[in-house]
């Protein structure tokens, strides 16, 4: 019963943050955007080095797509604790509160919407580089599990945004906390297969950064021959993210929603 | 619902309190230990100027914050320990809450009753219903963003009205509001009051108000409960007169003001008049009189009137600062930004 409710609070939570994003829609296009100018940027400049014998045959577009995506996941995923600064801002977060919902479900639609806005943003940016020629050898199948790590990689984001906004509750912490994706994104193996990586050390930093193992997930769905492996590693690697920030954004809500 | 047949004992009232006391992190006494008693079906209201404590002592009683020491209940429910009964039972509309601006008064309305655990099509009726009766109807289905402070104030009255709450907390509910507005909300508080015998505990910082609303006042001065009494009987411990003197030019105002004050000290300007309490009213008004000529103001007119809430207040406040921190009250309404205790 107990488990119902909250099922029922997190959902309409999330459907009303949803239709207040569709109400403002200009704070989603910027991150598309971005999204979308690194995969033609990329591909348009970079896509020659894709002859290159390390790539193993695949094509650029198939190998930077996923860098969109992780791109777009990240920045949608800032959305959602942009979405709770404004109704922290509006005040209209402790009007919530003092509706007998449960602080999770206050933290966790949030995330959900974030996640689905994500989800969203990602066939779109999909759908683009299919109409640039990207082939999917893998069948639609890949394509959808490459939506779901792109929404689950979000989920994760939005978790460590909605416990930033939280603690910070101010929208300047929570912006600059975005910031991340700058290591994130491009300590990894972004441009190039590892075996390119010159540098020693940016080797170690993308063995470390959990981004790395999400791109080679994406990657094997995309090349058509899905090696069992960097899947699951990719998969393993969203669990965790979400599971950590879930936690941290749930622990946050706890601690500082009891007394302002 | 458990909690209710523990203290079935307590919950003819609808508030008590004990020793509430709240210490901020930065080491400001919001509240130094009060104590409350409030039938059920009474209007109750919590009087007092910026700073006096009374938004801290309505976030406690709602379960926003925890107090540093004491204890509070609503309907014999622990605002502590029993956080999420409390909030079935009352009905909010606080300045620290607010409405999303994106959202209709429709939508906001009907997520708040289905939070509450209406169903869907019961949550919509509901809307519906108080939208109307709170005359939203016209902007119902329009964006809060572009509704006015009084609809925004009805609005939130609506909201915090929707699961049908036993008690109803308002948080100077009409600071800010013209007068017109402010008499249309305080027709619906009495009508909520009188139709659902919904009990209101509310904070103003207009002696006006409370006077119009409440059965029942304390006056908080400094996190302090330094009187408490019906309005009739605070105005009854008044064993003085009061002078009202209007100018024949309303500029004169403060001129009138200083020289009032020279005779009996304590005067204020309530609007276009010029009110002093003193012992002897006759003799008084003699010196008054004198005074003003002397200055050269011309009066259209002189009255000898019994005190109001605001004469007590005055004299209230004055008796408690002795350490010279006397806060004068708000006699005239302010902006739209005034207030936030």
């Amino acid at each position: 019963m107990r488990t119902l409710r909250l099922a029922a609070d997190v959902w309409l939570l999330t459907a009303r943050a949803l239709k207040v994003t569709l109400r403002e829609p200009w704070s989603v296009v910027p991150n598309v955007a971005i999204s979308l100018f690194f995969l033609l940027v990329y591909n348009a400049g970079l896509g020659g080095i894709g002859r290159l014998s390390a790539f193993g045959g695949m094509p650029y577009l198939s190998f930077i797509l996923p860098v969109a995506l992780v791109s777009g996941s990240v920045g949608g995923a800032g959305a959602a604790g942009q979405a709770l600064i404004r109704d922290l801002e509006s005040r209209y977060f402790t009007k919530l509160r003092l509706t007998p919902v449960s602080r999770t479900a206050l933290v966790v639609a949030p995330m959900l919407s974030g996640m689905i806005q994500v989800g969203a943003q990602t066939v779109l940016i999909l759908l683009v580089a299919l109409a640039l020629g990207l082939k999917l050898p893998g069948g639609p199948a890949a394509a959808v599990a490459v939506v779901l790590l792109a929404a689950g990689w979000g989920l994760g984001f939005a978790g460590y945004a909605v416990a930033v906004a939280l603690r910070s509750r101010s929208g300047r912490t929570a912006q600059a906390a975005t910031f991340v994706f700058f290591p994130l994104l491009f300590l990894s193996d972004t441009f190039v297969p590892m075996t390119l990586i010159k540098a020693g050390w940016m080797r170690v930093a993308a063995h470390i950064n959990p981004t790395t193992y999400v791109f080679d997930a994406m990657r094997s769905l995309l090349s058509g021959a899905a090696q069992p492996a960097p899947v699951v590693r990719g998969i393993l690697a969203v669990l965790a993210l979400a599971a950590v920030t879930l936690g941290w954004a749930v622990y946050t809500a706890q601690r500082t929603l009891r007394d302002a | 619902m458990a909690e209710w047949t523990e203290t079935k004992g307590t919950s003819n009232l609808a508030v008590t309190a004990a020793g509430l006391r709240k210490r901020y992190a930065d080491g400001t006494v919001a509240l130094d230990g009060i104590g409350l008693a409030v039938s059920e079906g009474e209007i109750f209201g919590l009087l007092g100027p910026n700073g006096a404590g009374k938004s801290t002592a309505l976030q406690i009683l709602t379960t926003l914050l925890i107090p540093t020491a004491g204890q509070a209940q609503v309907f014999g429910l622990d605002v502590v320990r029993c956080q999420a009964a409390v909030r079935r039972v009352i009905g909010v509309a606080l300045q620290e809450t607010g409405v999303d601006p994106l959202l209709t008064g429709v939508e906001a309305l009907e997520l708040q009753a289905r939070l509450h655990g209406a169903r869907r099509a019961e949550a919509l009726r509901r809307a519906r219903e108080l939208s109307e009766r709170l005359q939203l109807e016209g902007f119902a289905n329009r964006r809060i963003a572009g509704y006015s402070g009084g609809m925004r104030r009805r609005l939130d009255l609506a909201m915090g009205l929707v699961h049908r709450p036993r008690i109803l907390f308002l948080d100077e509910p009409t600071t800010g509001l013209d007068p017109l507005s402010r008499k249309a909300l305080w027709d619906l508080v009495r009508a909520v009051h009188a139709e659902a015998g919904t009990t209101v505990f509310l904070s103003t910082q207009y002696l006006e108000e409370a006077d119009a609303l409440c059965d029942r006042i304390a006056i908080l001065r400094a996190g302090r409960i330094v009187a408490e009494d019906t309005p009739a009987r605070l105005k009854g411990r008044m064993r003085r007169d009061v002078i009202e003197l209007v100018p024949a030019d309303a500029a004169h105002c403060k001129a009138l003001l200083v020289v009032a004050d020279g005779v009996a000290p304590g005067a204020a300007i309530d609007r276009e008049t010029v009110r002093v309490a003193v012992a002897d009213g006759a003799a008084a008004a003699r010196a008054l009189l004198a005074a003003a000529d002397g200055a050269g103001i011309a009066l259209a007119g002189l009255r000898v009137a019994p005190p109001t809430l605001d004469d007590v207040f005055i004299e209230l406040t004055r008796d408690q600062g002795a350490d010279g921190t006397v806060m004068p009250p708000r006699l005239v309404p302010d902006g739209p930004f005034g207030g936030g205790a």
